[in-house]
């Protein structure tokens, strides 16, 4: 299987695995051929992976099956993985009509000040609240923006990890 | 002060949570003392619950709801019993009130008396008890300025840059910095509402400001007996809004003459307030010259690094002295090797070190050769919003400073916590970071290097292209799981078709008939 793969700093790289039997595979990559060999340890998110006899202690953490924050001797890299199917529909689907947007707390905490209502036109990246969690105030905002169409908490009120706070309408084509 | 009554603790409660918790029990469990837990609501599961010998539900969420309730804990140790309250640090621990009332409940406060607190609590009163004591401190006031048209002449006196300072103040609220005149009646007024407002006092002073200052600290131990001794220096001044990241003991640019003056002065310090139990003598040091800052009246968090040049359990000696105990006079105590600490805190860097939230899904601890660890965290502990977000204190330790921060790259390399973001990063990055190597380092060093990451020269460790490995793991971890979520939906609706699965249950069922 063919991967494309996207690490933090903007390097990508285009391999392909190819499993033998037993577990092992081959990794071509930039015209190399590699032998490797990953294990799951501990179905935690800790993994044994030996690249060409140099041996990893690596973690990962997948946010789905794309997005991983692969970590090894300290170091953490965030990466982007597709197949090549994904690869293809991705590109498709960055072309599509925006979406709608729903915005989430990031962390539980409680919301110091939320600033929209509904009806409000809001710009990439504008912020809908302020919210306080150990100690420090964060301001919660969208990613693609648009129109507010619902809002789902008020001031004061606490609110956990990843519970909706605003609702907004796709930005309205001009 | 010779007759001082000698009460022996055997119960002692612990009024903290989390790894400073945990680090006073081990001191207890090592002196054959009983420790009695107080804990929150989200602190059932906690580490410091389940190593008490005995422990009491505050109830409440919010530190407001739970470790700060002086009434409700003092009420816990006397219906347990307890014959002695160690604060630990943050809470309840320098507040003088509490000290008082649970003295005068016949228990003994583990920590210096409400007076020293109250002294050394007061930024204008302490500066005053310096000056008195022979204590370098700042150029700058000793009485709060009228207002702002005074503190603009006490400016000209000094000479800019100066600090503005509420003399209540704490945690860098009521601060500012003044460049020139023209600034200095503006931030007068908002540095004193500030204060007026978090403090309910908003007399301010002002003080020298100097520039790229190294932030060093003498510890210090006293009895009730008169003796004040100091345990040499902690390098602190890689920090980020007065939050401290790595610490080092002995400082890298600290000889035995100014070990000596330093440490003298500190002990002026403690004396001049009659100061007995664990204390820290903060001063910043400037081009050779050093000023007092402040002191804190209780143990540190970073306390660990001087336990492991001096060989000196700090807690426990903070139990005897509680107890009446005289603590033998080491006069002439040197530091023996380096030791490095690093603070673990759910913290991400990428995004001005906001905190993480989570459940650490994950977690595999260093050891080996010269490394401590002081510790709250097990794996499927929940990060919650309402503590300090430091998880975890890595101390490494070597016969001299290249071999303790050897041991600290090891350290971090070996660690893992999953689940939440930490400081671990970062700090690998500075210990492999030329003004790290060199010592050459100051209190905006850390700001610095974060804001220009990618640009410092790094050393790193392992010759390896991580990058491109990280990239190849992807990939095999993605090849893998596909293979895994191919097998389990072909098994979906019918487990009975996998022959091992059905072969466990035959053999399973074999064991009961037989």
């Amino acid at each position: 299987m063919r991967y494309f793969l996207r690490v933090d700093s903007g390097r990508e790289f285009e391999l392909d695995v190819e499993e033998r039997p037993g577990g092992q595979c081959i990794v071509k990559v930039d015209g190399e051929e590699i032998r490797a060999d990953f294990l799951d340890v501990d179905r935690l998110g800790q993994y044994t992976a030996i690249v060409d006899h140099r041996s990893f202690a690596v973690s990962i953490e997948e946010q789905d099956p794309q997005h991983l924050q692969v970590n090894i001797a300290g170091e953490s890299y965030t990466v982007v993985a597709m197949d090549e199917r994904e690869k293809a529909a991705g590109e498709v689907a960055g072309q599509g009509p925006p979406k709608a947007e729903i915005i989430k707390a990031s962390m539980p905490g409680v919301l110091i000040d939320v600033s929209v209502k509904v009806g409000d036109v809001l710009e990439a990246g504008a912020g809908v609240a302020i919210l306080e969690a150990m100690k420090m105030q964060n301001e919660v905002v969208c990613l693609h923006g648009g129109v507010v169409e619902e809002v789902l908490v008020k001031t004061g009120e606490s609110v956990d990890a990843n519970q909706p706070l605003v609702r907004l309408a796709p930005p309205q084509e001009d | 002060m010779s007759n001082v009554p000698q009460t022996p603790i055997k119960r002692l409660l612990i009024a903290n949570r989390g790894e400073i918790a945990v680090r006073i029990q081990r001191s207890c469990r090592d002196l054959g003392i009983e420790t009695i837990a107080v804990y929150s609501e989200p602190d059932r599961h906690a580490l410091h619950v389940r190593f008490a010998n005995e422990a009491y539900a505050l109830g409440g969420k919010t530190p407001a709801e739970s470790y700060l309730r002086a009434d409700r804990i003092l009420e816990i140790a006397k219906e347990a019993k307890a014959d002695a309250i160690h604060p630990g640090f943050g809470f309840l621990a320098e507040n003088g009130d509490f000290a008082e009332a649970v003295e005068a409940a016949g228990i003994r406060f583990v920590g210096p008396s409400p007076h020293a607190m109250a002294v050394m609590g007061d930024k204008l009163s302490a500066r005053t008890a310096m000056i008195a004591a022979g204590v370098p401190v700042v150029p700058g006031n000793t009485e709060a300025v009228a207002d702002a048209v005074e503190a603009a002449k006490e400016a000209e006196l000094i000479g800019y840059p100066v600090m503005l300072k509420a003399s209540a103040g704490g945690g860098g609220k009521g601060i500012r910095v003044v460049h020139n005149p023209s600034e200095i009646e503006a931030a007068f007024l908002t540095a004193s509402g500030e204060a007026l407002n978090a403090f309910g006092d908003g007399r301010m002073y002002l003080e020298k400001f100097l520039v790229e200052p190294r932030h060093i600290e003498i510890q210090v131990l006293g009895d009730k007996h008169g003796t004040v001794l100091h345990f040499g220096e902690r390098e602190c001044s890689l920090q980020r809004r007065h939050q401290k990241l790595i610490e080092e003991a002995p400082s890298p640019i600290i000889d035995e003459e100014t070990r000596m003056q330093m440490g003298n002065a500190a002990v002026a310090a403690a004396k001049a307030v009659d100061y007995f139990s664990a204390g820290t003598v903060e001063f910043l040091w400037s081009k050779g010259e050093f000023f007092f800052l402040e002191m804190n009246t209780r143990i540190q968090v970073e306390h660990g690094i001087t336990e492991e040049v001096y060989g000196v359990d700090l807690i426990a000696q903070m139990i005897r002295v509680a107890a009446g105990e005289k603590i033998d006079d080491c006069t002439g105590l040197v530091p023996r090797g380096h030791a490095i600490e690093v603070r673990l805190n759910a913290e991400d860097p990428d995004n001005q070190f906001l905190p993480s939230l989570g459940v650490i899904g994950n977690l595999r601890w260093p050891g080996g050769p010269g490394v401590r660890i002081d510790s709250g965290v097990y794996r499927s502990m929940e990060v919650t919003p309402y503590y300090d977000s430091m998880l975890a204190k890595l101390i490494a330790y070597g016969r001299d400073r290249e071999q303790a921060r050897r041991r600290m790259l090891r350290v971090l390399q070996e660690l893992h916590v999953g689940g939440v973001k930490t400081s671990a990063g970062i700090a690998l990055q500075i210990l492999q970071s030329d003004g790290f190597i060199t010592g050459d380092y100051d209190t905006a060093y850390l700001e610095k290097f974060v804001a220009e990451r990618g640009k410092h020269e790094v050393q790193r460790e392992i010759p390896d292209d991580l990058e491109r490995i990280a990239a190849i793991v992807a990939a095999l971890h993605r090849q893998k799981t596909a293979a895994r979520r191919v097998m389990q939906s072909d098994n979906t609706g019918g487990a009975k078709t996998n022959p091992w699965v059905t072969a466990a249950r035959r053999e399973q069922h074999g064991r009961i008939s037989r």
